[in-house]
Parts: C-alpha cells; structure tokens; sequence
C-alpha cells in the first residue's frame, strides 16, 4: 500500500508541496517558539526574563500552533478531496477502507516527519534571532544564550505529526462516504457544514467576543498588558470565520450573482463554480480571512500602543521600539506563513483544475476566457476574504483602543487596511493567473485525459 | 486564408501524421492519411481499438496538432493559427461529440447544451436547445447534472450539444458507444437528418456495423493507415470487410514498404 501511496504521490506534486510546505513552516514556528523554553530552562532564567521567554513561547507558540494545525489540516483535506475519484476508483476494485486510511496516514505521517525534519535548522535560527532581540530589549539578560533541546523538538515533531494524522483519518473518513468511480460525482461539494465545525466555529467567535469584552473591561487599566488578550480576539475571531469560510462564500455569492452577471459568460461560469465548488474555493479564501485578519489587527493594535505610549511614557523609548519590532516579527513570520499558506493552497487547487479548464476549452471557451473566469473567482475570493478578515479584525482593534487611548476609533488610519487588502488581492489574482496559464499550457484533449 | 480545396468539399487531409509521445514510447498514431469528404455526406470511421480513429478526427477538427501534413475543413487550412484563433474557428464550423464525452460535471444539461453559443458570444436561443434535447430524449431532464444521468444520457447531452450551434461540420467519437438499440436508432436517425435536412457533414467513429450501414461510406483504418472505403454500405458487408482489416493492414504496409 505505501508503494501504491508513494507512486500516487508523485502524479500529483503541488498538492503534495503544499501539505509538506504547512509541515515545514509550522514545525519551523513551533519549534522556534518551543526552543524559547528550552532557553529558559538551560539558562536558569529567573524573575521577569523567565516570564517573557515563557510568555512567548506559550502565547506566540500557542497562535502558531493553532495555525499550523489549521494549515497542515486544510491542505491535507485538499490534497485528499482532489484524489476523492483516485481513491474510489481504489475502492472500486477492491481496497478496504481500512487499506485506504492506512495509505492516507501513512502518507501524512512521511509528509509530517520530513517537514519537521526540515524545519529544525530554520526554526533554530530563528529561536537565536528572537532571543537575539530579547537580549537587545533588556528583557533577557545576554548571560542566557539560545540554546534548541528536547522541548523545541518534542513539540515541533509531535504537534505535527499528530495533526497530520488526525487530519488523514478525518478525510479518509470523509472519501469513504463518497460514491465510487464516477468522473462527475466531484462536482457535488456545496455540501451543508457539518455540526462540528459549526459548533467549533462559534465557541471560538464566543472565545473572541469574551476576549474583546476582557481587554475592554478587566484589562482596561493594565496598559500593555491588554495587547495579547486583544489580539487573541482578533486571531480567534478570524478562526472563527476561516471554518466558516464555506457559508461566508455561498452566502457572499448569492449577494455578488447580479453584479458578476455584467462580466458575461465569464461572470457567468465563475458564479457557476463559486455556488458547486464553494468548499474548494473556501479552502483558498480561509488563509485570506486569517491574513487579512491577523495584520490588520495587529498593525492597528500596535499603532494604537504606540499612541498610547507617546503620552504617557513609562517605558524606555528604546524598550519601545525593540517591543514593536519584537512585535512585527512575530505577527509578520504569522503573516508570512499565512501568505505562503495562500498561495500554497491557490496553487494546489488551480493546478487540479486542469481537466475542468480543459473541458471548457473543448466546449468552445478560448484560453482568455478561461482565465477571465479564475480571474473573477479569485477576485471574488479576494473581496469578501479582506472583508471578512478585516471586520472581525474590529474585534481586537476597537475594545484595544476604547482600553489604551479611550476612544473607540483605533490609530492609524485606514492604510493598514489597503496595504493588506492590497497585498491579499495581488498574491490571489497573481497566483491563480500565473497557475491558470500553467494548467492552460497543454493543449485541451491531453489535459481533459486522466 | 487561402481557399485551396474544391468547391463543396467539408473536409480535406492531405497526408496527415501524427507521432505521440517520443523516443521508446514513441507511436505513430496517424502514418500519412489523405481523404476528402464532400459537404452533405454522411461518413462512418472504423477500426480496431488503437488504430488512430479518435486521434484522426481530432486533428481533423483542430483539437490536436498534426506532426506533418495539412488539414482544410470547410475551405479553410486549420495550420498555424494559435488556440484563440483556433477555438473561434471550431465555434463556428465545428461540433464534436467527445468519446469521453466532456460535459462540465458543475453545470446542469441545458446550461452544458448552451455553453459553446454562449461562450461564442452567440444570441442564445433557449427554445431551441430545448427543442435538440428534446430530440435526443432529453426534454425531462433538462435541469438534472450530468452526476445524475445515466451514462447513455450523458451521451445524448454531448450530442445536443453539439448539434445545438448548428455546425456545417459535425465530428462524432463512438456517440452511440453507451445507447441501447432503440436510443442508438434514435441518435443516428438525427445525425441522418441532420446532413439530409440541413445539409451537414458528419463524420462518425463507431465499432458498430449497424450504426456505419446508417452512413453513406465508411473508412476503414488500421495502424494509422486507411486501408480501405465501403459505399452504401449495409451491415453484413462492414462487418465482412472489418474480419479482414488486418490483411489489409498487411498488404498495405507491404505496398507502402513501411
Ligand atoms: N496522448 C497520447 N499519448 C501517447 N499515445 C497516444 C495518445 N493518444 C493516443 N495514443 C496512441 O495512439 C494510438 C491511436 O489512438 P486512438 O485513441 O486514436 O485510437 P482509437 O482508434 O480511437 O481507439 P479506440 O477505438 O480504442 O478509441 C494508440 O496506439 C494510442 O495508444
Ligand atoms: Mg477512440
């Protein structure tokens, strides 16, 4: 079975970079996180330097970790929802379910282990980096040096090993419910959301509501303290809509239907795809959400910080700054991961729609109305991904404002939210063109052949 | 564009080959063939599995590129046009029924129906969509996904759709492959029609000695090679030459000295 797992693999690259892409720069950012602790421990921190090293490796780690487990989830179920006809055609003659969830996880387990592998030397540059501008911030004292031990690699190898394979056995469980063999049946994925998700989806958005009410509330007087619990409104809050990504879309296309009806056949087709192939699609716009979401949030979370900090200065101001950049690298490397996860997954997804493409083609559609179409699709994705990721934003952005400068309107201005609203919309369209052109490179009757 | 062929002549191959893939995998799929079909004829493409039949069509309609010879459908030589060009042209002249069929899995029977006219930019008419699906047997079914057909009606929507643009030049892989007797009579009685009626060319592919007796001559091809032509032909005689095709392939190739 694993040398049947391993020739499959080969046939369908991209989707398999993207699950070992997730488990690489996951690992690279929990281990990067997780060695924190390690340096806390060998070096016999004590007082104040334990409590940041702790701190951030528990926070900062934890948010990595929860978007590694989304990341490697997602593009693990992709890569299993694009073999859904491969592994019925498997069951069709003959494998059991048992021989196919065992190929999923087997799969998974290879892909986990090698990323983690991977990440080791990145993550424990980045760690020395980190602990670097600690050392700059006065917060760690420079007699503590970086050092990468059991921790950093127990965590990073086993978080996501274990979400790797709890994400095999989920969509295993999900291709056996699937009608065997049949080259149409994949159109059908507009599916309902299932209760868990649903359920999982709004205990976050209540998590989120409550650390929105908590930063305007108990930690209104602790100053900068209440900045992680305002974050975490704004990243569980963007969880929240990332699950719920399926419903946001179907929900957003029937508001866009009209409007894209003006683009003629080509709205008409990508309206078309985003109504039956809304769970594909939602995979992709999840990452723009949690992008959009995590930087605008933090941008507007540190400017308000840094306004507060301006009138009443009780820190150093070099302390200042070193925090902010501390800052920015963290939520960048968030962000950044989330952008590779973007493109990842467009990627992936556009590269599997090679046969699709090709259908239209031998159905008339030239090479430039097929690209009209993605393009209209990932502009759609785009859209409504930076509005939703941008509202529930707010969630952070305001009670952190109300809290820190008393006045609900955050510091900053809209360019924050342009910037990312830029950046989201070039890195889709850019990335489903440049992909659409690839898939649209062989010519029609090869490309519509399995 | 130069006109080079007769007047009245659909379709034109002069020497055409085609090589797939390269080195050890290498097969040739088409070793020169040379036909001209007369506009309003009614032509049956047969031979075994393999021989080059679905690849001959497909280069007849521009879908695939030809390693070596020309190709004229309708007066006009498809060479050195790119897929924009190419497709445009197809719209216009060209309706292919695919032997894997191809219809798009996401959009329903009469959406895949009037998809070429509307991606063409062509004024759709619904009513006669309606209408060809309804020939085809299809009029009940007109909003069902292909994920819900059987694999018969499925054919029968690739069929319609390509009749619906009513295309001078009609290519058709193995269309009645997956009907039942009374469907397959169906089809081919349209197809009939068609060329009778409207003066179409229609080229078919099909094993069935049965469906090739429903048109004017039939081709014969082995080993990329035509080797043989039946006018007026009934079923016994096609399939009393098909036994034989092998022999053919043989005294063919030796003439040829391949
Ligand atoms: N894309 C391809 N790459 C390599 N070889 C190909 C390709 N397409 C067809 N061939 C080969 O070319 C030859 C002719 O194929 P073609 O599909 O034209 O046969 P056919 O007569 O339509 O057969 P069938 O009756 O089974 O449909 C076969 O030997 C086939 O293996
Ligand atoms: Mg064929």
């Amino acid at each position: 079975m694993l040398g049947l797992a391993l020739r499959s693999l080969r046939r369908r690259v991209s989707a398999f970079t993207a699950s070992l892409l997730a488990a690489f720069l996951g690992a690279t950012i929990i281990m990067a996180f997780g060695s924190l602790l390690d340096t806390s421990v060998s070096g016999g921190a004590t007082g104040a330097a334990a409590e940041t090293l702790t701190t951030m490796a528990a926070v900062v780690g934890g948010w990595g970790l929860v978007l590694v487990v989304f990341a490697v989830t997602s593009t693990l179920t992709l890569s299993a929802r694009q073999r859904a006809g491969e592994l019925a055609l498997l069951r069709s003659v003959g494998a059991t379910p048992g021989q196919i969830r065992r190929m999923l996880v087997g799969e998974a387990a290879g892909l986990a282990v090698a990323g983690a592998l991977a990440a080791v030397l990145p993550a424990w540059l980045a760690g020395r980096g980190i602990v670097g501008l600690l050392h700059d911030a006065d917060m760690v004292p420079r007699s503590i040096g970086h050092t990468f031990g059991a921790f950093a690699a127990g965590t990073g190898f086993g978080i996501t090993l274990v979400a790797a394979v709890v994400a095999a056995l989920l969509a295993a469980r999900r291709t056996g419910r699937e009608r065997p063999a049949d080259p149409y049946a994949d159109a059908a994925d507009a599916a309902r959301l299932p209760w868990p998700r649903i359920a999982a989806a709004v205990l976050l958005l209540g998590a989120a509501v409550n650390c929105a009410v908590l930063t305007m509330t108990v930690m209104r007087d602790e100053g900068t303290m209440a900045m992680p619990i305002a974050a975490q409104a704004a990243i569980l809050g963007s969880l929240s809509l990332a699950l719920l990504s399926p419903a946001l879309l179907r929900g957003a296309t029937r508001l866009l239907e009209r409007p894209l009806g003006a683009f003629g056949v080509a709205g008409e087709l990508a309206v078309v795809s985003l109504r039956r192939r809304t769970r594909r699609l939602a995979a992709v716009m999840a990452p723009i959400i949690l992008f959009t979401g995590v930087g605008v949030g933090t941008v507007h979370l540190q400017r308000t910080e840094n306004a507060a900090l301006a009138t009443a200065t009780d820190l150093p101001e070099a302390d200042a700054r070193t925090l902010e950049t501390l800052n920015y690298v963290v939520i960048g490397m968030i962000v950044l991961f989330m952008a590779i996860m973007l493109v990842n997954t467009l990627l992936a997804a556009t590269a599997h729609r090679r046969r699709e493409f090709g259908q239209q083609r031998l159905a008339g559609a030239t090479p430039g109305q097929v690209l009209g179409t993605v393009a209209l699709e990932a502009a759609v994705l785009a859209a409504v991904g930076v509005v939703c990721g941008a509202a529930v934003s707010l969630l952070g952005i305001v009670p952190f404002a109300v809290a820190r400068i008393g006045s609900p309107v955050p510091e900053g201005g809209p360019a924050a939210v342009v910037v990312v609203a830029v950046l989201a919309a070039a890195l889709t369209l850019g990335t489903a063109y440049g992909a659409a052109r690839r898939a649209l490179a062989s010519p029609a009757v090869d490309a519509v052949t399995p | 564009m130069t006109v080079r062929t007769a007047a009245g002549e659909a379709l034109r191959l002069e020497n055409v080959r085609k090589v797939h893939g390269t080195g050890d995998g290498k097969v040739d799929a088409l070793a020169g063939v040379s036909v001209a079909l007369p506009a309003g004829s009614f032509t049956a493409v047969m031979g075994p599995s393999g021989s080059g039949k679905s690849t001959l069509l497909q280069c007849a309609a521009g879908l695939d590129t030809p390693t070596g010879g020309r190709v004229f459908v309708d007066g006009a030589e498809l060479a050195g046009r790119n897929e924009a060009a190419l497709t445009r042209f197809r719209r216009s002249r060209i309706g292919f029924v695919f032997q894997q069929l191809n219809l798009l899995p996401t959009l329903d029977v009469l959406q895949n129906v009037t998809l070429p006219l509307k991606l063409a930019g062509r004024r759709v008419d619904t009513a006669h969509a309606v209408e060809t699906l309804r020939r085809v047997g299809l009029g009940d079914r007109l909003h069902r996904m292909p994920a819900e057909l059987s694999g018969g009606q499925r054919q029968r929507v690739a069929i319609a759709r390509a009749l619906v643009a009513r295309p001078p030049v009609l290519f058709a892989d193995e269309p009645t492959g997956a009907l039942d007797t009374r469907s397959a009579r169906e089809v081919l009685g349209l197809l009939r029609e068609t060329v009778r009626a409207h003066g179409r060319t229609v080229v078919m592919v099909t094993h069935d000695p049965v469906a090739a007796a429903h048109a004017d001559a039939v081709l014969f091809l082995a080993d990329g090679r035509l080797v043989g032509r039946l006018a007026a032909p009934t079923a016994e005689a096609v399939a009393e030459r098909m036994t034989h095709l092998g022999d053919d392939a043989e005294v063919q190739r030796a003439r040829t000295g391949a």
